[in-house]
């Protein structure tokens, strides 16, 4: 008799969970590179005692993340790229080889080339780009060549995966997957510029207003259950 | 309600952004000021069902994992060290940079400090002075009885005494490079300190490789873009509102719960 409440408690479970990853989205909505999230639902069906009617809890079973480019945003910062298409900076990390979008890199004091957390940017020789001391100016060319007045010194490593959603995001920009990185032969990257976050704020404040509504209605739902069962209670203990 | 604590990262970054910018339109006129941009990035992440999980006996591997985000946070507030335009003063003493490299500047407390600010003066001893009147290094004395003073681009301090027709050489000005510039520290009044990030000075010569070149009678101006700052600004501001309503419908639902008999 109960199984009304639970399976609006279902919905509600959910509901917040979406709440929470479209919150996060909007809080991402200047981080660079960010990609936005959307929370997929499936249906969970289920039949006690193999007699009832079927019943179908709601189950957020995962997240897409949706890769689409992010607006370029200029910044003339000659270390900050943005990748135009496809494609992922490889960097190096104690526990391997992590890929980011993020590409606003500056140069440590060892002149190495490093991501906004301070991890080395990796060539497509899988070494660290090291910048020339007595090079003054660097460009980067669209193919992601790391050139100063001295000659090239390194190609940045662009690589794509087979299936972008198995990717585990790690925060700081970071993703991490187990997949073979397969070596993009012609990334587009874009010197002087960063990726900006491809949320678009007001489909996340329009759905947010979506669910804010689904989430009363069911509370509204949940109410109703309650009266019904309190009423039907008091009744049936008056005919007693 | 994980959603609150979410927006509330939200805010706090937009008004880590609206800082930053309204620092920049402060420093508009600033001479040598470089702008800053504040640089986001996401938190760490919850895994509710992760990634490449399995669903079956069989080995099915879920398409996509449930994480979600815990917010945003600040990464870093860089300073983009673009060159500012050079505009002519017809101040003897103002000295701008073209190129890379700073001015040295010796603080009362001995320490060194960096400067791209050139607008220089004398002080009663004749010695090349910034506008705090700590001294430029190394020490340049301009004699009492000089006429005339130019600085080649080279940094080579040439004064015309009274009466004398060839100029005399009375120093060398010399300009700091470092490995990373965006790693050092400002600490205010035109100033800029060595860090650890910013990597070892190393003084050169204006003129050499590497090292830009001097340009009397002229003051670098700060590389604020007014526009794309006020811009910014109008983005940062609507980003913060969408972060509060993020936190007045979580609070809605929270309501709602509230209600529940």
């Amino acid at each position: 008799m109960e199984n009304t409440l639970y399976i609006a408690l279902s919905r509600q479970e959910a509901l917040r969970r979406q709440v929470d990853v479209m919150a996060n989205n909007v809080a991402n909505m200047n981080t660079t590179g960010f990609k936005a999230q959307r929370m997929l639902f499936l249906e969970y069906l289920e039949q006690p005692d193999r007699q009832q009617d079927s019943m179908s809890f709601v189950q957020d079973f995962g997240l897409m993340r949706n890769v689409a480019p992010g607006p370029l945003m200029v910044t003339d910062n000659p270390l900050d790229v943005a990748l135009r298409d496809r494609g992922y900076f490889a960097v190096e990390t104690f526990a391997g080889p992590r890929y980011t979008r993020g590409g606003s890199f500056q140069m440590n004091a060892d002149r190495e080339l490093v991501d906004g957390n301070g991890l080395p940017v990796l060539s497509d020789q899988d070494a660290r780009i090291i910048i020339p001391a007595a090079a003054q100016h660097v460009t980067i060319t669209g193919n992601g060549t790391v050139m100063t007045e001295e000659g090239e010194v390194a190609r940045m490593k662009v690589v794509t995966f087979a299936d972008e959603q198995r990717m585990e995001t790690l925060g700081g920009g970071l993703y991490a997957t187990a997949q073979e990185p397969e070596v993009l032969e012609n990334p587009q990257v874009a010197q002087g510029a960063i990726e900006g976050s491809n949320v678009q704020p007001v489909v996340e404040m329009t759905q947010m207003m979506e669910v804010v509504r689904q989430y009363q209605n069911t509370q509204k739902m949940i109410d109703g259950e309650h009266e019904r069962i309190r009423t039907a209670l008091q009744k049936l203990s008056r005919v007693q | 309600m994980r959603s609150l604590s979410i927006g509330a990262t939200g805010m706090l970054a937009q008004q880590l952004n609206v800082e930053t910018i309204s620092n920049n339109i402060a420093n508009m006129t600033t001479t040598g000021f470089k702008r800053q941009r504040a640089e986001f990035q996401d938190l760490l992440y919850q895994n509710m069902r992760r990634v490449g999980s399995t669903s079956s006996d069989a080995g099915t591997v879920v398409p996509a994992g449930v994480q979600v985000g815990a917010g945003v946070k600040a990464a870093a507030v860089y300073r983009i060290n673009e060159q500012g335009n050079i505009t002519p003063t017809g101040n003897v003493l103002d000295v701008a940079i073209n190129g890379q490299g700073f001015f040295q500047v010796e603080l009362p407390n001995g320490e060194t400090a960096y400067t791209r600010a050139g607008s220089f003066q004398l002080n009663a001893e004749g010695t090349i002075v910034t506008a705090d009147g700590y001294n430029v290094q190394p020490g340049i004395v301009i004699p009492q009885n000089a006429v005339d003073i130019t600085i080649n681009p080279n940094g080579e301090v040439l004064v015309k005494l009274d009466g004398q027709v060839e100029p005399q050489n009375v120093g060398q000005l010399q300009l700091a490079v470092f490995p990373n510039p965006v790693g050092l520290e400002a600490v205010g009044d035109n100033l800029l300190l060595e860090t650890p990030a910013s990597g070892q000075a190393l003084a050169g010569n204006p003129g050499e490789p590497g090292v830009g070149r001097l340009m009397q009678q002229a003051l670098e101006t700060s590389n604020v873009n007014i526009v794309s700052e006020i811009t910014s600004l109008i983005s940062a501001q609507r980003a913060y509102e969408m972060n509060s309503r993020v936190i007045s419908t979580s609070d809605q639902m929270m309501q709602s719960v509230t209600n529940l008999r």
